[in-house]
């Protein structure tokens, strides 16, 4: 599987000719009810996310950034429009195929709630090569636990880990199985700054040094810094792109928007 | 406050609708029950009230004076016969009868004597005080005319104008015929027996008994009568209007009903303790979840007490709707269940249901008290929850460990070695009986609540034990599924516990009835090695019914039969005692009849001695070597004791060599005779030679091992059977509780399922695993109540008699245990299917 994956150059995203697309959405909208209490959340967005690229979307509340992110992931459907995951066209397909796309190509790091709570953090890790009926890559598990820093943590469970140790086994699990995108919602919303620090650092380096992609989900400006590039989502639409972000370039763009 | 319940109990409704069913089931049975005697027992009064209505005074014997000696005058259940003449001669009388009752054996279609006991004879009048309803015919007025009960002759379909045969008293045949057909009421005796009518004066002569069991009496005012009856009949006898008459006669009968009624609601009972568990367990889930609400109303103000009472509030609410569906219910379960009987057995009449307030009002009051008791615990601890715990983050559901806490701890111990103690003490140590089932009983009782104590902390290695299968064979769902039934030990015990009362109740009559089956079988082996037994109907009368002495030589003679063995019996005096003296072919010692011999030897049995059963011998301090001295028609015989016996045997207390038997009690027939097949001869055959040579005598049965053994295992499959359909209730209320606690515990997993979904399980495995925790959540509990149920089958069965044999009936639980987890299944549809519809994307934003 690694070899499907190009290790990109730090900070990569920028200036230089973008690398094939990992997901592309075309003119996707969604509308959640019908008639006079229909909901517009998202009008139409055209984006792409780049491979090996760290990309944040941004937005006040309500701008519908997480509606997008579950139509990238194939958590959702839409209302019109198409999503392209790697080569394959996700729109339309039904729920099984979906759920097996999402085992095997995606990976999630959530807010909250991101770890089965029965389940110890190696467990947790493993889960999603289990339910595909992989056997683990032991050394690439072992490369992946060392750099999250969970190696003395394995046969804990959720309960007994502080919440930037759920969060960085949430990483380590949408890492260990290599699939094409990970997405992240608010991966740092319930961290205190430290740990949040850790976390961010740790996607940024599975971007740079482990050749992922990622497209993040947050509010927070400083942890948008983090990517290569920021897309600001208002109102449904897509407003305003930045490259190379600063916590202060983005803070503008959001005073901006008026968020 | 009232408000804020209410609207609990709409926001829950679904939640709340299972516990609803499970009170509802409890009630509906106990309702039913209730609805059920009731209706009975209404129509046994009205029947009753008509029959005495045709009567204005009867004489009965006095009531409770049924044993008194015979030499007091005719039997004790028996009024003279020449009273009769006496009220006859009253003034203002204008109608007599002496009801006649007695034993007059019907020949059947087969030439054989109709039943295990003789036909009941009675006295049919033509006239005003013709008690019976002739269904069809008319009643008999010749000597030579007879109605026979509806159902007797419908099971030897004989017809109106048919020619029956019917003995006396003293066995000669008379042949009369039928002039129609009677519904002799509720007569238990002639239900149980069978009856034949005859006029007054054939009945008499038929059925030996010259004294009536009743005399009726017609004429004018019954208050006069009544008393101008009394002053003839003495103090020694009843004198009844036709109104208390009416009320005796139900009340008799209606003793019946009450039996049926508190057999049912001991079932009704234990339904309803498993009702209870499934509204605490289903109170303290929903407590649990709903910690917020509870805490929020403690913000804005709300007491302790007002959280208390508003849980309680709720509780009862659900529990009188509950109750109110099952009385509903009960009133259907019983006019089904009286439509099925009435179908089989016309002899219940039941025109009319009924529904006594009795019956609203302890169905009504046990559902409601039942479910505000469970729900108290559930209550004090909403009333512990802390304001502030309104405004903390949501705490992940479960992944807690259960610690045995040291009451937890005492209670086990205690409770498992005196329960255990008491089992061991019943079954091996006591002498056999009544008293040591009680101890095995008590024993199990306290073993059951060490077994509640404990089941928390069983959850765990007995989840991973049931579960390790299904979590092979499924993979990460099955994993998960072991996980989560194990996460939350206490909800899961509870949940659990309710199946194990049914399936333990279960499995305990399964093995008690598989062992005594074993014990009848065992016995019949061992005591009576033997594939023919003739012998004639159980009598009450005086003599001992003996058969044909021609009939051993006539078998005797045939090639297809060996070993005929006589055992004949009589009634003798030893000391002051009455006892029984027996006999049997000599040849039968030590081949077909050989009793576990204490001392001496049975093979010492010459002229002149006697073999002694072992209690008589304990009783009477009698020792091989002593000489008693027994009352024979040639005066006191001495005999000396060669051999002390025990067992349970066909032979009686004191038994004499064949030859010294006729010496003191003259030549008598046997009272049965044992018959073997001749090796090599086809059964079937035999079994013509045996009704070949006992056709020509009517009152000879025989009876082959084979259907004897039969008949004891239907019966006690029968009986299996009915306790199995009474306990099912149980198992079905414990169903219910395996799917609350399960779409509770999927609403509290909202967000554990839309991330799990998110991660790639598809919705069958959401499914599957849902079912698998069902599935290790029913074997947890059916296993636990096999290894108890089959544990105090055993100490049950050990505790009855020394004969008992113990018998593990495999298929019978390894069906149960099966059964358990298909219902363990069925109890996951719903839940699972609610699981795998809620969406991913609401489920991870709103959790």
């Amino acid at each position: 599987m690694t070899s499907t994956f190009t290790p990109v150059p730090p900070g990569s995203g920028a200036g230089a000719p973008p690398a094939p697309p990992a997901v592309v959405a075309t003119e996707v909208a969604k509308v959640y009810g019908s008639g006079d209490a229909a909901v517009h959340a998202l009008r139409g967005v055209s984006v792409s996310f780049a491979k090996g690229a760290f990309t944040a979307i941004m937005g006040p509340s309500g701008s519908g950034k997480s509606t997008l992110m579950h139509c990238l992931a194939g958590l959702d459907t839409v209302t019109s429009g198409r999503v392209t995951l790697g080569e394959v066209e996700i729109t339309g397909l039904g729920d099984r195929r979906l759920t097996l796309l999402r085992r095997e190509r995606v990976g999630f790091v959530f807010q909250a709630f991101n770890l089965v709570p029965t389940l110890t953090a190696e467990q947790n890790i493993l889960l999603p090569l289990e339910l595909a009926g992989k056997k683990p890559d032991r050394d690439w598990f072992d490369q992946v636990v060392e750099v999250v820093g969970l190696r003395d943590r394995l046969s804990h469970r959720p309960a007994e880990l502080s919440g930037g140790q759920q969060q960085r086994v949430a990483c380590a699990r949408a890492l260990v199985s290599r699939p094409e995108v990970i997405f992240a919602d608010e991966p740092t919303g319930n961290l205190d700054s430290r740990s949040g620090a850790e976390v961010l650092g740790f996607l940024r380096s599975s971007v740079r040094e482990m050749g992922r992609t990622i497209v993040m989900v947050t509010h927070d400006p400083v942890a948008a810094s983090y990517a290569d590039r920021v897309v600001f989502l208002r109102d449904g639409r897509i407003v305003s792109e930045l490259a190379r972000p600063t916590p202060d370039a983005v803070l503008d763009q959001l005073k901006a928007l008026g968020g | 406050m009232l408000k804020v319940s209410l609207a609990g109990v709409r926001a829950h409704r679904l939640r709340l609708m299972l516990t609803g069913l499970a009170i509802m089931l409890g009630v509906g049975f106990i309702a039913g029950t209730f609805v059920l005697t009731d209706t009975m027992q209404a129509g046994i009064d009205k029947k009753f009230a008509g029959s005495a209505s045709k009567v204005d005074v009867a004489v009965l014997p006095k009531k409770g004076k049924v044993d008194v000696l015979p030499e007091e005058g005719p039997g004790g259940d028996r009024v003279p016969a020449d009273l009769l003449t006496k009220i006859r001669a009253l003034p203002g009388v204008t109608a007599v009868h002496g009801l006649v009752r007695g034993e007059a054996p019907l020949i059947g279609k087969d030439g054989k004597v109709y039943g295990d006991s003789p036909t009941r004879g009675l006295s049919v009048t033509d006239g005003p005080l013709q008690r019976y309803d002739i269904v069809a015919g008319k009643a008999p007025v010749a000597p030579d005319e007879a109605v026979l009960d509806e159902r007797t002759a419908k099971r030897n379909g004989f017809k109106v104008g048919a020619v029956i045969r019917v003995l006396d008293a003293k066995g000669a045949e008379h042949r009369f015929t039928l002039t129609g057909l009677a519904d002799f009421g509720v007569d238990s005796e002639v239900g149980f027996y069978g009856g034949v009518g005859f006029t007054p004066a054939t009945a008499v002569r038929m059925t030996g008994e010259r004294d009536p069991v009743e005399i009726d009496v017609l004429g004018g005012d019954q208050a006069a009568l009544r008393d101008a009856v009394a002053a003839v009949a003495g103090a020694r006898y009843d004198v009844l209007t036709s109104r208390a008459l009416g009320d005796r006669l139900a009340d008799a009968a209606g003793a019946d009903t009450k039996i049926i009624r508190t057999g049912l609601l001991i079932f009704g009972v234990v339904s309803m303790l498993v009702s209870a568990l499934v509204i605490y367990n289903t109170f303290a889930i929903l407590i649990a979840q709903r910690m917020r609400e509870m805490a929020l109303l403690r913000c804005v103000g709300a007491t302790r007490r007002q959280v208390f009472g508003g849980v309680l509030l709720e509780s009862a609410v659900v529990g009188l709707a509950g109750s109110l569906a099952g009385l509903a219910l009960g009133v259907v379960l019983a006019a089904g269940l009286l439509a099925l009987v009435g179908g089989m057995n016309a002899e219940i009449p039941t025109d009319r249901l009924t529904l006594t307030p009795t019956a609203v009002a302890v169905g009504l009051t046990v559902g409601i008290v039942v479910t505000v008791l469970s729900a108290l615990l559930p209550a004090r601890a909403a009333t512990r929850i802390a304001p502030v715990a309104a405004l903390r983050s949501e705490l992940e559901p479960g992944g807690g460990r259960f610690r045995l806490g040291w009451p937890r701890r005492i209670l086990t111990v205690l409770f498992g070695v005196l329960g255990v103690g008491l089992a061991l003490l019943g079954s091996l140590s006591m002498d056999k009986g009544e008293t040591a089932m009680f101890v095995v009983a008590a024993g199990g009782a306290l073993l059951f609540l060490a077994v509640i104590a404990l089941m928390p902390a069983l959850v765990r290695p007995l989840g991973g034990a049931a579960g390790a299968l299904p979590a092979r064979l499924t993979g990460v769902p099955g994993r998960l599924a072991v996980a989560n039934a194990r996460r939350t030990p206490r909800r899961t015990a509870t949940t659990t516990i309710a199946l194990t009362i049914g399936v333990g109740l279960m499995s305990l009559f399964a093995v008690v009835a598989a062992s005594g089956q074993a014990t009848v079988v065992a016995n019949l082996e061992e005591q009576f090695p033997v594939d023919f037994q003739l012998h004639t109907q159980f009598s009450s009368a005086q003599t001992d019914p003996e058969l044909p002495p021609a009939l051993a030589a006539g078998l005797r003679a045939r090639s297809e039969l060996t070993g005929v063995v006589e055992m004949r019996r009589q009634e003798a005096r030893v000391g002051g005692d009455e006892v029984e003296v027996g006999t049997a072919t000599p040849a039968a010692f030590g081949r077909l009849l050989k009793p576990p011999v204490r001392s001496g030897s049975l093979a010492d049995l010459k002229t002149g001695t006697v073999a002694v059963n072992e209690t008589i011998a304990k009783h009477q301090g009698l020792a091989v070597g002593d000489t008693l001295r027994i009352g024979t028609g040639r005066g006191q015989v001495p005999l000396k004791v060669v051999a002390v016996f025990g067992g349970e045997t066909s032979l009686s207390s004191y038994v004499v060599p064949e030859s010294d038997f006729t010496r003191y009690f003259g030549a008598k027939g046997p009272w049965t005779i044992y018959v073997n097949v001749r090796p090599g001869t086809d059964p079937e055959r035999a079994l013509r030679a045996v009704e070949q040579v006992a056709q020509p005598y009517p009152t000879v049965k025989a009876t082959s091992a084979t259907a004897v053994k039969e008949q004891f295992t239907s019966a006690f499959d029968t009986m299996l059977m009915i306790f199995g359909g009474l306990l099912g209730l149980a198992v079905i209320i414990a169903l219910f509780g395996i799917a609350n606690t399960l779409s509770l515990s999927v609403v509290e997993r909202t967000r554990e399922s839309a991330l799990l979904r998110a991660l790639g399980i598809t919705r069958g495995q959401l499914r599957l695993m849902l079912s698998v925790e069902a599935v290790i959540m029913a074997i947890i509990g059916a296993l636990t109540g096999v290894v108890l149920g089959v544990a105090f089958g055993w100490a049950a069965t050990e505790s009855m008699a020394d004969s008992s044999v113990f018998a593990l009936p495999y298929g019978q639980i390894v069906g149960l245990m099966a059964l358990a987890g298909l219902a363990g299944l069925l109890a996951a549809v719903l839940p699972a299917r609610r699981a795998a519809r809620t969406s991913v994307v609401e489920s991870l934003s709103h959790g």
